[in-house]
């Protein structure tokens, strides 16, 4: 609930940091891996790294289950709508992080069928480089992404922010 | 060496010789092309029996603009054959052999969609790495490596027999299912398109290019060694064997070797990274029949073996580590010991996945008799490898045309006769023993001495001298900003990659950056057999077969 | 000549028995899982998972992160804006822009007045560290780098300098002798 001069009351503002608290401890990936970037996110949740322990293994395929999109690997031309496809059908709130160099930036792909950096099509949260990141650094970059889903300075947040047409802040 | 070509195909060709690496090099006019393969195959004296690659290479100064390059090979004999034939711009269009081998399939198709060559007769010319909405094509000289073609509607690429089925929506008892490219078990860029009938699969066409990302174009505006940490990407599971294939190749072309001791550490690397490309596929495939437990005991001593890359090269994955004329750096001072001790720590985590799987009846009930290949049809389809020696050929590059001193390592090569995945799965996990077997040999015979070329031309001159002598400096200066120089002319260097034979066909005109790189790689001719050898199976035997083939999509695509 | 390769056939026979009933290798699988089990449980010493971010590994010595340009005793940058690590970077993501060098020196003339370096765009090959000739840029161990912006990705000279004595700082990737 939301004053008239933008400003939240008490109640809410704490019920808030606790929807915050629930939903960056509980952010089930959706790992869209392509290339080498997959194979590293292989690794941080299998034994060594077990991402398990910041409540992010349940690996779901279905956008519909997932809350966090791991974009990892080189995205192409021909894949971009597929990316933006899968992205359209995940619920809100979503989040997105963009693992390693071609994901990011396109990397040292600057050729004729790659995308420069996935935030062509969709808003990224969190870049993490790196060809390709290791394991501990995206798990950085998940600690990171907790931080600001706490902070209320993800993409969604300042979307739901403006104002109108927001679920969650309605049903609160 | 004597012309081995029988004399009634001499008659056909324009010129023939032998080359210096043995391959009988000829050139053919268009008109007979299909007579030469039809003889080389034919033949009893050449009997080419694989069809490894058909490269597209243009030459815009040139009256015949184009050239079309057909590499075959002889299995029994190991001889190789190299066809080239000359195109004109305005009428580029050659006969397709996909009569002769199957093969061809989509070596043209890929020739059309980069190279812009036509095929007549071939049952399917489109587009195959590029998407629908591409404009033009993009390795000819003329397309700017930077030049994109957006596409934004993701459901144009539908078979056209796809189509017409859905359109005509009476018969109830067929369904078009489409599977891939996210999807958990195509391993995020494949995608099968296929007809059901009741249950069964009655028709199947897969698509491609989801991770095409140009790494033919890009190794012709980077320099030789620049090439490197590009091929990295091509076999991510086991990114040294790919560097040290175009390391060879090249040194091949520039007629020198790296040192011995450098030849033993990529050995022993490559044997490494051969085990864990086996272990991922392995992982992987088990992880879709619903075996998770394997999945965690084959990381663990990926985990181990990534240490011992980062200790060497500094990279887990994309090493980096090959140059042409030897290798980055030498090894540090543990590393023997490192590789000793994984010698002993990895052979319990295969028994455990052993006991696991082997023997499991529902494995083999899952598998036995799955996606079967007869020997003669795997090799018809290109096919080589571990999947081509499941199916009872002992091809295997090692033995059959040794490299980097393999002829002096004691190995087996495993093979079964069935042909099926489960075959498959017994052919990789014996393979992995046998590259542990490789690499204690090599270990016990590592020689000292450098590890890269001194050879200035050729590699930068260790940095002590450059920080101290003006002539090192130079050198290295003129390494650095003008490259090596490769001498004018072409190659094709073979090697064993994790999933078959990884060819690399360079051609060079004499300048600080190859002119054209074409990669042979080993999934692009298995996955192309993919839906022959899916049809009349249910789905969750293409998810099992998929598996087993392991395809690797920065190879498939590039 | 294939036919002379020492092969070993792999094939296995039919399902025994014991493992037709389904029993024999399902016990046996079990022993295998239950084993791993007991020895996670209380044999403490190996238990495959590193606590990160509390605990780290022992990285390689040679591990490519971070770059880090190195500086003279004086404190002055060691580069001298040769422009080998840009031509030599395969995804050019290294912008130098050079000038005279403003001090008394006369030793180094050029110096960079812009070193920047797009760290979401380098692949960490470590081909500008093989490239320069004055050890001036190295790479460090810092591998785990976030970013919520691709502009905040790109640090120039401030960020990518030498911070106090070089022993201190966690080197990775250097030009080996």
């Amino acid at each position: 609930m939301r004053q008239p001069d933008g400003s939240s009351i008490v109640l809410t503002t704490k019920l808030q940091s606790m929807l915050a608290w629930v939903r960056k401890n509980s952010l089930w990936p959706l790992p869209f891996g392509t290339a080498c970037c997959a194979i590293e996110f292989m690794s941080s949740v299998s034994a060594h790294y077990d991402l398990a322990r910041f409540g992010a293994e349940v690996v779901r395929f279905s956008p519909r289950q997932s809350d966090m999109m791991i974009v990892a690997g080189t995205i192409t031309d021909k894949m971009a709508p597929v990316v933006r496809r899968v992205y359209d059908q995940m619920a809100e709130p979503k989040y997105v992080i963009s693992m390693g160099a071609c994901a990011c930036t396109g990397g040292f792909y600057r050729a004729y069928h790659v995308v420069q950096g996935v935030d062509e099509f969709i808003p990224v949260d969190v870049y993490v480089p790196g060809c390709p990141p290791t394991p501990e650094a995206l798990i950085h970059g998940i600690l990171e992404l907790q931080k600001m889903i706490q902070r209320g300075e993800t993409h969604y947040d300042r979307l739901s922010q403006k104002g109108a047409g927001n679920a969650e802040s309605a049903s609160i | 060496m004597q012309n081995p070509l029988p004399s009634k195909l001499q008659s056909l060709l324009l010129s023939s010789e032998v080359c210096p690496d043995g391959h009988v090099e000829m050139k053919v006019e268009r008109s007979h092309l299909l007579e030469v393969l039809k003889g080389l195959r034919d033949d009893p004296a050449c009997s080419c029996n694989l069809l490894a690659d058909i490269c597209g290479v243009d030459y815009p100064d040139r009256e015949q603009r184009f050239e079309a390059v057909y590499h075959l090979g002889n299995l029994d004999s190991g001889q190789r054959y190299r066809v080239r034939v000359g195109l004109a711009e305005d009428d580029a269009v050659l006969p397709s052999a996909y009569s002769l081998w199957p093969a061809a399939d989509w070596f043209e198709r890929e020739a059309w969609d980069m190279m812009g060559i036509q095929f007549e007769g071939h049952p399917n010319m489109k587009r195959i790495l590029t998407h629908e909405a591409f404009q033009g094509h993009p390795l000819r000289k003329d397309y700017d490596a930077s030049q994109r073609c957006l596409m934004t509607e993701d459901d144009l690429m539908v078979p056209d027999w796809a189509k017409e089925d859905q359109a005509s929506a009476d018969d109830f008892e067929t369904q078009i299912l489409n599977i891939g490219p996210s999807h958990p078990a195509t391993h995020g860029t494949l995608r099968t398109v296929v007809r059901l009938d009741g249950e069964v699969i009655d028709r199947a066409e897969c698509e491609i290019g989801y991770l095409h990302r140009c790494f033919e174009k890009m190794s012709e505006t980077h320099g030789w060694n620049q090439v490197i940490p590009y091929t990295d990407r091509l076999n991510y599971c086991s990114s040294m064997i790919n560097g040290v294939g175009f390391a060879l190749t090249v040194e091949k072309m520039l007629g020198i070797e790296a040192p011995p001791r450098a030849q033993a550490i990529r050995v022993i690397l490559s044997e490494f990274s051969r085990l864990m490309d086996h272990a991922v596929c392995l992982g992987a495939n088990l992880v879709d029949l619903g075996a998770l437990t394997n999945f965690w005991y084959f990381f663990q001593p990926r985990e181990e073996i990534y240490g011992l890359l980062e200790s060497c090269a500094g990279g887990r994955l994309t090493v980096s580590y090959a140059r042409v004329g030897g290798l980055s750096h030498d090894v540090p001072p543990d590393f023997e010991e490192r590789c000793r001790r994984l010698l002993k720590e990895i052979p319990p985590f295969l028994d455990d996945v052993d006991k696991l799987v082997t023997t499991n009846r529902i494995f083999r009930d899952r598998t036995e008799g799955v996606g079967k290949m007869t020997a003669e049809e795997a090799i018809a389809w290109g096919w080589t490898g571990p999947c081509l020696r499941a199916s009872g050929v002992p091809y295997d590059v090692r033995k059959a045309a040794p490299y980097m001193g393999y002829e002096n390592y004691d190995f087996d090569v495993p093979i079964a006769t069935t042909g099926d995945t489960y075959a498959r799965y017994l052919v990789r996990m014996e393979e992995m023993r046998q590259s542990l077997r490789i690499i204690e040999q090599a270990l016990d015979q590592m020689p000292e001495g450098p590890i890269i070329t001194g050879d200035h031309h050729v590699a930068l001159p260790p940095k002590a001298r450059v920080y101290s002598e003006m002539e090192s400096l130079i050198w290295h200066f003129k390494l650095v900003f003008d490259g090596i120089h490769v001498p004018k002319g072409s190659a094709y260097g073979f090697t064993e990659g994790a999933n078959g034979e990884l060819g690399y066909y360079v051609v060079s005109d004499g300048g600080g950056q190859p002119y054209r790189v074409k990669v042979r790689p080993p999934c692009f001719a298995i996955f192309q057999a993919f839906p022959h050898l899916i049809e009349g199976h249910m789905v969750p035997d293409l998810i099992a077969i998929m598996g087993s083939l392991n395809i690797i999509a920065g190879e498939l695509d590039r | 000549m294939m036919k002379d390769v020492p092969t070993v056939n792999v094939d296995r026979p039919p399902s025994s028995l014991l493992e037709r009933i389904y029993l024999g290798p399902i016990f046996s699988g079990l022993g295998v899982t239950l084993r791993h089990f007991l020895r996670n449980l209380f044999g403490k010493k190996d238990i495959a998972t590193i606590e990160y971010p509390e605990v780290k590994r022992q990285y390689s010595e040679r591990l490519r992160g971070r770059h880090i340009l190195t500086t003279r005793d004086n404190g002055k940058l060691r580069c001298v804006a040769c422009y080998m690590c840009e031509t030599a970077c395969p995804a050019h993501c290294i912008h130098i822009v050079a000038e005279e060098n403003p001090g008394e020196e006369v030793a180094h003339e050029k110096v960079p007045r812009i070193y920047e370096i797009d760290l979401l765009r380098c692949v960490y090959c470590g081909y500008c560290v093989d490239a320069c000739p004055e050890e001036a840029i190295i790479m460090s161990r810092t591998h785990e780098m976030a970013f919520s912006d691709r502009d905040e990705a790109v640090i120039g000279i401030e960020e990518l300098r030498q911070k106090g004595p070089i022993e201190e700082a966690d080197i990775g990737y250097r030009p080996y002798f």
